[in-house]
């Protein structure tokens, strides 16, 4: 039997190098680092303004690490559309296009066509978010970071993507329209955003509550960005990556019996 | 080899595929003859695994593709109604993943993608973009993916679709010419298509098959029933109408000032003379009346009508 890794390399491989093919690609990245740039230029420039006047006020003068969770957290609104835009195409295009055949004809299991168009997606976003590191070497240059704390934030980053990735590309599994695969991916990452905040209207307290702000990605989030990297944590992201595989896995697979 | 036992699929209510049954012998070539919406597609897709059915099962060499998807697609090749080709590729690129998703690896690749590009007469295209390519060659290029991993089952859906009258007879050389290394199936409702190409047909007439045979036996099941030729000067349309009130006369159909009709079976011999009596009565304008030979238009108009 052939390793299905290879498959999934494969499909992997093309989904990546056709996310550059187009300009699809480059505009990914020209507005991740064009919005995430004016974020840190501006919360920069108060947090340099707080620093001068701090002596002053008779306060402390704001941290680093403050400016870095400001900017993670802002980050996080950045991929509300970034994010969709990434997936939207992943399986709707192929529905559409009916390339999606080319697949499901081959000799492979439908779980490596997903993790071949997963691995492609996360190939993608890893760059874009390397990329932007172009900050924290900045920030190390001119200034005194913890480096310990912002590597943990930008794993707090890629656990967060990984799992807005899964969650996508099970949308965009789901129609041939990129323009609802994108629509319904935001919708569903704000839902999860904001999950913590409506969390208490929502269920009105006791356990219910509880879940609802365990599901929620703001409290995963915020902990990384803190530098407090804990099993809890990353066992969620992983578990919730894993449910919306196999969700995708399901999906393709019934084209079996439908 | 392939078996198909009776199929059925519904959309929505509407029952699109009825009791499907049929098999193809190792190195024969079947043509899948309907309508546009006869079930052709829709058995196809079936066939290959993209989509399932209500009941029944489809056996390539003897693996079921629903129970061991992996084993039946192994054997198989799938040239879609519409190519499954991704255009923002360059053409060798292109086959060499399908190549890649259906197992091959190594020095096999290359070889088996230098095969397909001669047999298909691609070599000259082999660096562009797909997506800047003519139709014909497209057409090649999925044709081209369907073959990249000589499976010995071939499903091509309407494969000469949309292409000019050069570019058909091209692609109906090569079919023949694939005749024996592997077991086609191909669908189709260009009626010569199929005469030429396949050794075995199948009519499928909304969702059910309604003819099964070799072109011969098909024509020869009509012998009983003799179709003639009428052309005259002047209003066709109005003789066809008078010829459908006349005894023993089936279906009378108007083409380019050309009317052919059938006699039914036990019709009076004189039924001829009548045809004659009212196109020169009528003043229509007699040019010729004559015996047709049949063909599997014949065939196709009468079971699907």
């Amino acid at each position: 039997m052939r390793p299905s890794f290879a498959v999934t390399w494969t499909i992997a491989r093309r989904d990546f190098v056709s996310f550059f093919s187009s300009p699809k690609g480059m505009a990914i990245f020209f507005f991740f680092l064009i919005f995430m740039g004016f974020f840190f230029h501006s919360f920069l420039e108060s947090f340099i303004n707080m620093q001068q006047r701090a002596p002053a006020m008779g306060g402390h003068a704001p941290q680093l690490e403050q400016l870095f969770r400001a900017l993670f957290n802002n980050t996080h609104f950045i991929l509300l559309l970034i994010i969709p835009a990434v997936t939207m195409a992943s399986f709707a295009e192929e529905n559409k296009s009916h390339s999606i055949r080319l697949l499901l004809t081959a000799p492979i299991r439908p779980i490596s066509i997903v993790l071949g168009k997963y691995l492609a997606a996360l190939m993608v976003m890893s760059l874009v978010l390397l990329s932007s590191m172009v900050i924290v070497l900045f920030t190390a240059k001119y200034g005194n970071p913890d480096i310990g704390v912002l590597l943990s934030g930008y794993l707090g980053l890629l656990f967060l993507i990984s799992t807005q990735l899964a969650i996508g590309i099970w949308i965009s599994s789901m129609t041939k329209n990129q323009f609802l695969a994108f629509m319904f991916t935001m919708l569903v990452l704000f839902l999860l955003l904001i999950l913590n905040w409506i969390a208490q209207t929502l269920s009105g307290g006791g356990m219910m509550e509880d879940l609802l702000m365990y599901l929620a990605f703001w409290g995963h989030l915020e902990n990384m960005v803190k530098g407090l990297i804990t099993v809890k944590d990353v066992a969620y992201f992983v578990c919730l990556t894993s449910v919306f595989l196999f969700f995708t896995n399901v999906v393709l697979d019934s084209r079996r019996w439908r | 080899m392939l078996e198909i036992n009776s199929l059925a699929k519904s959309f929505g209510g509407v029952q699109v595929l009825n009791d499907i049954s049929f098999k193809v012998e190792e190195g024969q070539i079947v043509g899948f003859l309907g309508a546009n919406g006869a079930g052709k597609t829709t058995t196809m897709d079936i066939l290959c695994g993209c989509s399932g059915a209500d009941r029944g099962e489809v056996k390539i060499f003897g693996h079921d593709i629903t129970a061991e998807p992996l084993a039946a697609k192994a054997k198989l090749g799938y040239l879609p109604d519409i190519p499954p080709l991704h255009t923002e590729m360059v053409v060798r690129e292109f086959i060499v993943f399908a190549a890649k998703l259906h197992g091959l690896r190594g020095d096999k690749i290359a070889t088996r993608v230098a095969e397909v590009l001669s047999k298909l007469e691609l070599h000259s295209v082999e660096h562009r973009i797909i997506g800047n390519l003519s139709k014909g060659y497209r057409q090649r290029v999925a044709l081209a993916q369907a073959l990249v991993h000589d499976p010995k089952v071939l499903v091509l859906d309407e494969p000469t679709e949309g292409l000019d009258p050069n570019q058909i007879v091209h692609i109906r050389e090569l079919i023949k010419s694939l005749a024996g290394q592997h077991t086609i199936i191909l669908s189709s409702h260009i009626l010569s298509e199929v005469e030429q190409v396949c050794e075995k047909i199948i009519i499928i007439h909304k969702g059910t098959i309604v003819r099964e045979g070799t072109y011969h036996n098909l024509v020869e099941e009509m012998e009983s029933e003799r179709s003639y030729i009428l052309r005259v000067e002047r209003n066709a349309a109005k003789l066809v109408s008078e010829l459908e009130g006349v005894d023993g006369i089936a279906v009378p159909r108007l083409e380019s000032n050309t009317i052919s009709f059938a006699l039914r079976q036990g019709a009076a011999a004189d039924t001829t003379d009548k045809v004659a009596r009212k196109v020169l009565d009528g003043g229509f304008g007699l040019r010729e009346l004559a015996l047709k030979a049949k063909t599997l238009e014949d065939v196709f108009f009468q079971v699907t009508k």
